[in-house]
């Protein structure tokens, strides 16, 4: 009969672990991955702009750095397109920079949808994909926020809503160089 | 001994002393693939073995070697670009590390959490064959349970006063 309790708590004990481990998994937001370069200096480019001088990052150091992987086929890329230029329009004279890196696109292409949906913050290109390489870019979007010491303090897969792309900025400058 | 005899001889020994070039030419080569472990390959080969390795990151269950996405052929690029630079295939896999983590690997490293993914199947056989044997050990030891009704036979007080009447009578018939 002790041996039969003993069991049979066992066996509770083993399902009560497997709940609260997917319990816990299910309660995190998918596009908040806990990405291995939060944390750490962001990889530094200079990338060409599609209208401007090419873009180095390492020379906006001192400033928080918004780089948002884009492409023009993507569908999301769009649906997060005014939030993005929203930060850039509120921030930009806050030392706070929005860098739109165009990812596996034609300059055509890419062209094209920046004048359409006409963004205003500098865009650029990464032929290649080096860049994105080196930040482990999965798709697009995903965004990096870089703090004024160069490292990057958020990663965002999929697209940006302004109040989280704003309340993350502030607390970025809120918190001065970190 | 003359000239032209000495070169005829030279002449027919020729075609052996090819063969036993060749021969020690193919003992060389079996001595450094078996010291080397395998035959140097090539850039390409190399390509292909270190994205055979890599998890291709927008695919599901494909290696960057098999993936026909744009973002694997950029990666197998950066590979053969690396290995250009001098980069060793672990400095090349510590870099893709470094971006997207322990994810990017095929096979997850042996050390840390993910190491369990080794070493937890051997301790649950090691678990389970300790159980076994325990259990096999208990079972030998137990004593044998007789079968139902194998045992002597349950008398009752009548049938026992009967029997213990009929040995004192044959106690009592024994001569002497």
């Amino acid at each position: 009969m002790r041996r039969r309790t003993r069991l049979l708590a066992g066996l509770v004990a083993v399902v009560a672990i497997i709940v609260v481990l997917l319990m816990t998994g299910l309660g995190k937001d998918p596009s908040v991955i806990a990405s291995p370069l939060v944390g750490r200096a962001a990889p530094n480019f200079t990338l060409p702009q599609l209208d401007g001088p090419p873009v180095t990052l390492a020379k906006l150091r001192g400033q928080v750095v918004v780089i948002n992987f884009w492409a023009s086929w993507c569908t999301e890329c769009q649906v997060e397109q005014a939030a993005l230029d929203q930060a850039w329009q509120q921030f930009q004279d806050s030392g706070v920079v929005v860098i739109g890196v165009n990812f596996e696109d034609s300059t055509g292409a890419a062209r094209g949808y920046v004048r359409a949906k006409d963004v205003t913050y500098p865009v650029v290109e990464d032929a290649g994909s080096k860049t994105a390489l080196a930040y482990g870019l999965r798709g697009v979007p995903e965004t990096f926020v870089v703090n004024r010491s160069g490292h990057i303090v958020r990663h965002v897969i999929g697209p940006v809503s302004a109040a989280a792309l704003t309340s993350e900025i502030n607390s970025v400058l809120l918190t001065g160089a970190q | 001994m003359n000239a032209a005899g000495t070169l005829g001889r030279a002449r027919a020994g020729l075609p052996g002393l090819v063969v036993l070039l060749a021969l020690a030419a193919g003992l060389v080569t079996l001595v450094i693939v078996a010291v080397d472990g395998h035959p140097p390959a090539s850039q390409g080969q190399q390509v292909q073995q270190i994205a055979a390795g890599l998890h291709c990151p927008i695919c599901k269950d494909l290696s960057v070697a098999d993936s026909p996405a744009p973002l694997a052929q950029q990666m197998r690029q950066e590979i053969a670009q690396k290995l250009r630079a001098g980069e060793s295939a672990d400095q090349i896999r510590a870099g893709f590390v470094a971006a997207y983590g322990d994810s990017v690997l095929m096979s997850p490293p042996r050390q840390g959490v993910a190491g369990a993914v080794y070493y937890l199947p051997l301790l649950v056989l090691a678990a389970g064959l300790i159980a076994g044997f325990t259990l096999l050990r208990r079972w030998l030891r137990a004593p044998k349970a007789d079968p139902p009704g194998a045992g002597p036979p349950q008398l009752s007080a009548a049938q026992r006063r009967a029997v213990a009447k009929a040995v004192a009578r044959l106690r009592e018939e024994e001569p002497g």
